[in-house]
C-alpha cells in the first residue's frame, strides 16, 4: 500500500510541475473558439476573486476592475494621464485657491432609480474625511468642508491651497449612494456584499466565487452607452492557465499583466493582440537613510553605481521598460520629466572610489522584497551579483508578503525593494514619500530644503506653476540618491484580435479594462 | 520480526538477499551518485549566479538542460540544487528520527507517558500539515534552516508511532525484565536493548522520510518559501513557474522535476528491497 501511494506520488509531482497544465474551472460554452464575437459577451480573465465590494475599501486589482464598472468617479484619465470628464463635467478652482467647484452629469442614475446628486459626492468624500480609510484620505488632508449647492454642484472649502485636490478626489474617489451607505453604523465597515445599488456603465448580477462574476450592461448609460451586453470576469488560478484559456478563446482578454517572457512569447501569435500601456509608477531601491552607513550619500551614491540598469531592464523585463533616468519624475509623467538629469551609471570602480572615500569597508547589508512579486524576485539576484562587484555584499531576503509589509511599515530594512503601483500626481506623491513622516516614506527622508520645495508645489494651483519647485525638488531625490529609480515598466495586455476598440489607459490598475475602454469595446467584424 | 534478532548472521543474511534484487542496487547507484553529485557540485559546474542575453535557450551543447528566463544554466541550477535539495532533506530527516526515537520510544518502555504522548503523536498526525508549514515557513522567513526544522517539525510523529510499535513488542520480552530484575537503569534497558531493537526500523525510516522531506523542501520552494541566496530543485520550479512560460520553456522544469522523481523512486524502491531483504521468509 505505502509503496504504491509514495510511487503515486512521486509520479504526479513530477507530472505536475512538469506540464503545467493544472485544471481550469469548468467553461460552460464560454465563447466558443472559433465562432466570431458577437457583442453579447466579454470575457476577462483575472487571477484573484473579488475581496472587497465595497469601493471606498477595496484596493486589490480584481476589486478595481469590478467596482470601477459600478461605481462612477468625478473624472477619468486619458492615455496621456490627463483627466476628461465622467460623472463632472466641469471643474475649477477660486482665485485665491481655498475652494474648488465641480459641475456635474443631471443625467446619471443609481440602479434603483434615483438619480446620482452632488449630495452622494459630498456624503462619500465626507464620509472618508471622517473615518480615515483608504488612498483617498491621505490625499485630501487640505479639506475642510464639502457641500452641495445644488443637486449638479459640489463646493469644496480648503484650509490651504491645494492644486492636487481635485485631480486627486476627481479620480480616486468611488461616488456611493448615500441613501444606501448612510444606513450602515461604519462607511468602512460597510461590506457591501450583496444587493448593489451602482450607477456605473455595468451592474454586477451573478456572483459565483472561485468562479466568475456576471455583469450587465446598464441602459440608458449617460456617459455612452457601451455596446457589450454581458462581461464576465472569469477567476484562474494563475497567469500561466489564463494564457492557456486565452489561446483556446475560452476567454477574450487577460486582465492581468503578462510577464515580459510571456509577452515576448505571445507576440507571434496571429489570434491575439498585445496591448502596451505605460505604468504610472516605478520600480526602485530605497536605502534606510537612518540606518549607518546609509546615512551618508557617498555610500548611497556608491550602491547607485552597483546596479546594472540596462541589464535589468533588458534581461529582467525583457526589454519592456524604459529608464526614468533615475528620476522621480518618469517619462509618464511629460508635463514634469526633467530631460537634464540622467541616470546612474553601473560603474563598480567609481562604486568602490566612493566607499573608500566614505571610509566604508566590507559594506555587508540585506534587501528585502516581496518573493510572490515575479519581476522583483527575477532582478533582486541580478543586484546581488552586481553589487558584488563593487566589493558590496547584499544578502537577499525574499519574503512572504504579509512579512514584507510589515517590515515596510517598520522600516525594518537596509534596503527596499519594491515598486510604486501609481504615482499619478506629481506633488502630491512626491509629499508622501520624501517629505519627513511621510506615509511612504520608506527611506525616512527628513530633509527640510525638500520638504520646503515639495510644499511650494502642492500649493501651485496649475501644473505650470508646480513645475519649476518640484522638478528641484525630483533633483534633490535624484542627488541624495533618496530614491533608486530602476525602470518603469511597460505593461503587456493581451486580448484577442476577435474584439477592437479598447482605450488604454497607464497603470495595470486602469489598463483596458478601465469603465471608458469597456464602453467602447466592439467586435472586431 | 523477531527471527532476525536471534539469527546468527543476520547482516549477511541481508546483504546476500539485497545482493539478488536488481532494482534495490539500481537504487543505491542512483542514491549514491546523486550523493556523489551534491558533494561534488563545485567540481562539476560553476555556481549559477549573474546574468546572461542567452535567456529560454532551448537544451543544446553548450547549456545541457537549456537556460532560464535570465540567462542562467540550467544544469548547474539543477546540479547546485541537489546539493540543498539532499542536504535539507538528510538533515530534516535526522532531526524528526532523533525526535520520533525518542517520543516513540519514551512512549513504548514508560507506560505512564503512553497515553499522553500517543495523543501529541495523534493530534500531529491530524494537523494539515501542509498549510502549516506554509505559514510557519512564511513567518520564520526564508531560509535553509527554517526548511530543515519546519519540516523535522511535521515529520516525526510517523517515525515516533512505528518506533512504539516495534519498541512495545521489544518491551514484555523476558530479557527485558530480566534487566530490570537484575537493577538495570531506565537508561542502560533502552540503550542496551530497545534501541538496537528497533535500529532496522529506523533505518526504512531514515530513507523513506528524507524523500517525504526532498519533497516537502521542493514543495514549500516551489510556493516561494525557499531560501533565495541558494538553489534547490523546488527553487528552480517556482522560478520556472514565476517566469510564466511553463508551457514553453519546458526544460526550466523537466531537469529539476526529474531529478526529484529518480531520487524519490529510488529511495523508495530502496526502502522496499532493505525490507524484502530483511524478511526472510519472503525473501528466498
Amino acid at each position: 500500500m505505502r509503496r504504491g501511494f509514495l510511487l503515486a506520488a512521486a509520479a504526479a509531482i513530477a507530472l505536475l510541475t512538469a506540464c503545467s497544465t493544472p485544471s481550469v474551472p469548468g467553461s460552460t460554452g464560454q465563447g466558443g473558439s472559433q465562432a466570431p464575437a458577437t457583442g453579447d459577451r466579454l470575457t476577462i480573465g483575472t487571477t484573484a476573486d473579488v475581496v472587497n465590494y465595497n469601493p471606498l475599501v477595496g484596493n486589490s486589482r480584481t476589486d478595481s476592475w469590478v467596482t470601477n464598472l459600478m461605481y462612477p468617479h468625478l473624472t477619468q484619465m486619458d492615455e496621456a494621464g490627463k483627466r476628461i470628464p465622467y460623472l463632472a463635467t466641469e471643474w475649477s478652482y477660486s482665485k485665491d485657491g481655498k475652494t474648488a467647484t465641480v459641475k456635474l452629469r443631471d443625467d446619471m442614475k443609481w440602479s434603483d432609480g434615483k438619480p446620482v446628486t452632488a449630495d452622494d459626492v459630498v456624503f462619500a468624500v465626507t464620509a472618508v474625511q471622517k473615518e480615515k480609510f483608504g488612498v483617498v484620505a491621505g490625499l485630501i488632508t487640505a479639506m475642510e468642508k464639502a457641500e452641495a449647492v445644488s443637486p449638479t454642484e459640489v463646493k469644496f472649502t480648503l484650509s490651504r491651497p491645494d492644486g492636487t485636490f481635485l485631480d486627486n478626489v476627481g479620480f480616486w474617489l468611488p461616488i456611493v449612494p448615500k441613501h444606501v451607505f448612510e444606513k450602515a453604523p461604519s462607511v468602512q465597515k460597510f461590506a457591501n456584499d450583496a444587493n448593489w445599488v451602482s450607477a456605473g456603465p455595468y451592474k454586477l448580477t451573478k456572483v459565483e466565487r472561485g468562479q466568475r462574476y456576471i455583469m450587465e450592461r446598464v441602459e440608458p448609460f449617460g456617459p455612452g452607452q457601451p455596446t457589450v451586453k454581458e462581461i464576465v470576469f472569469r477567476v484562474f488560478p494563475d497567469v500561466n492557465t489564463e494564457v492557456l484559456a486565452l489561446r483556446n478563446g475560452e476567454i477574450d482578454l487577460i486582465g492581468n499583466v503578462l510577464p515580459p517572457s510571456t509577452a515576448a512569447d505571445l507576440k507571434n501569435d496571429p489570434k491575439l493582440k498585445l496591448v502596451q500601456v505605460p505604468s504610472l509608477g516605478w520600480a526602485h531601491l530605497q536605502y534606510n537613510t537612518k540606518r549607518k552607513p546609509m546615512d551618508d550619500v557617498r555610500v548611497r551614491q556608491a550602491l547607485a553605481h552597483a546596479v546594472d540598469y540596462e541589464a535589468i531592464r533588458n534581461i529582467a523585463l525583457k526589454g519592456y521598460a524604459k529608464s526614468a533616468n533615475s528620476s522621480v519624475l518618469t517619462p509618464s509623467q511629460p508635463d514634469y520629466a526633467d530631460p537634464s538629469v540622467s541616470e546612474y551609471a553601473f560603474d563598480p570602480a567609481k562604486s568602490k572610489q566612493l566607499l573608500q572615500e566614505a571610509g566604508v569597508t566590507n559594506l555587508s547589508l540585506s534587501m528585502i522584497y516581496d518573493q510572490a512579486d515575479p519581476n522583483i524576485a527575477r532582478w533582486a539576484p541580478m543586484v546581488r551579483d552586481a553589487a558584488k562587484q563593487a566589493g558590496i555584499e547584499i544578502k537577499l531576503q525574499g519574503l512572504e508578503r504579509n512579512t514584507y509589509l510589515d517590515k515596510t511599515l517598520k522600516r525594518d530594512f537596509d534596503i527596499y525593494a519594491g515598486s510604486w503601483a501609481i504615482m499619478d500626481n506629481p506633488p502630491a506623491n512626491l509629499g508622501l514619500a520624501f517629505k519627513t513622516g511621510g506615509f511612504i516614506n520608506y527611506a525616512q527622508v527628513s530633509d527640510p530644503k525638500l520638504d520646503k520645495l515639495i510644499d511650494e508645489g502642492q500649493r501651485a494651483l496649475t501644473r505650470e506653476e508646480a513645475k519649476a519647485p518640484i522638478q528641484e525638488a525630483a533633483k534633490i531625490i535624484h542627488d541624495q540618491v533618496y530614491d533608486n529609480v530602476l525602470y518603469v515598466e511597460t505593461f503587456n495586455i493581451a486580448h484577442s484580435i476577435k474584439w477592437t476598440g479598447f482605450k488604454p489607459m497607464p497603470s495595470e490598475l486602469l489598463s483596458i479594462v478601465n469603465p471608458l475602454s469597456l464602453a467602447a469595446v466592439k467586435p472586431a467584424s | 520480526m523477531t527471527a532476525v534478532v536471534t539469527d546468527l548472521t543476520p547482516r549477511q543474511r541481508t546483504w546476500t538477499a539485497f545482493r539478488r534484487n536488481p532494482l534495490g542496487l539500481a537504487s543505491a547507484a542512483i542514491l549514491l551518485a546523486l550523493a556523489v553529485i551534491a558533494l561534488c557540485a563545485p567540481l562539476i559546474a560553476p555556481f549559477p549566479e549573474g546574468y546572461g542575453e542567452d535567456t529560454f535557450q532551448p537544451p543544446s551543447a553548450e547549456h545541457w538542460f537549456g537556460t532560464d528566463d535570465i540567462g542562467q544554466d540550467v544544469f548547474a541550477q539543477v546540479i547546485w540544487g541537489t546539493r540543498v535539495s539532499m542536504a535539507v532533506g538528510l538533515s530534516a530527516s535526522v532531526l524528526a528520527i532523533v525526535i520520533g526515537l525518542v517520543v516513540g520510544i519514551c512512549a513504548a518502555y514508560f507506560r505512564r507517558l503512553d497515553t499522553p504522548l500517543g495523543v501529541l503523536v495523534d493530534l500531529s498526525l491530524s494537523l494539515p500539515v501542509l498549510p502549516l508549514m506554509i505559514l510557519v515557513a512564511a513567518l520564520a522567513g526564508p531560509s535553509v534552516r527554517t526548511l530543515v526544522v519546519v519540516i523535522a517539525l511535521f515529520s516525526w510523529p510517523e517515525v515516533a508511532r512505528v518506533v512504539r510499535s516495534s519498541a512495545m513488542a521489544i518491551v514484555p520480552m523476558p530479557f527485558v525484565s530480566a534487566a530490570k530484575v537484575i537493577g538495570g537503569s531506565a537508561f542502560w534497558i533502552v540503550r542496551k536493548h530497545l534501541v538496537p531493537g528497533v535500529v532496522p526500523v529506523v533505518g526504512v525510516s531514515v530513507v523513506l522520510t528524507t524523500s517525504r522531506a526532498v519533497l516537502a523542501e521542493a514543495g514549500l520552494s516551489f510556493l516561494g518559501l525557499g531560501d533565495p541566496n541558494s538553489w534547490s530543485w523546488g527553487t528552480i520550479l517556482h522560478k520556472a513557474q514565476q517566469s510564466g512560460a511553463l508551457a514553453s520553456a519546458w526544460w526550466t522544469t523537466l531537469f529539476p522535476s526529474l531529478a526529484i522523481l529518480l531520487l524519490v523512486l529510488s529511495t523508495t524502491l530502496l526502502s522496499v528491497a532493505y525490507n524484502d531483504a530483511r524478511n526472510h521468509r519472503s525473501a528466498s
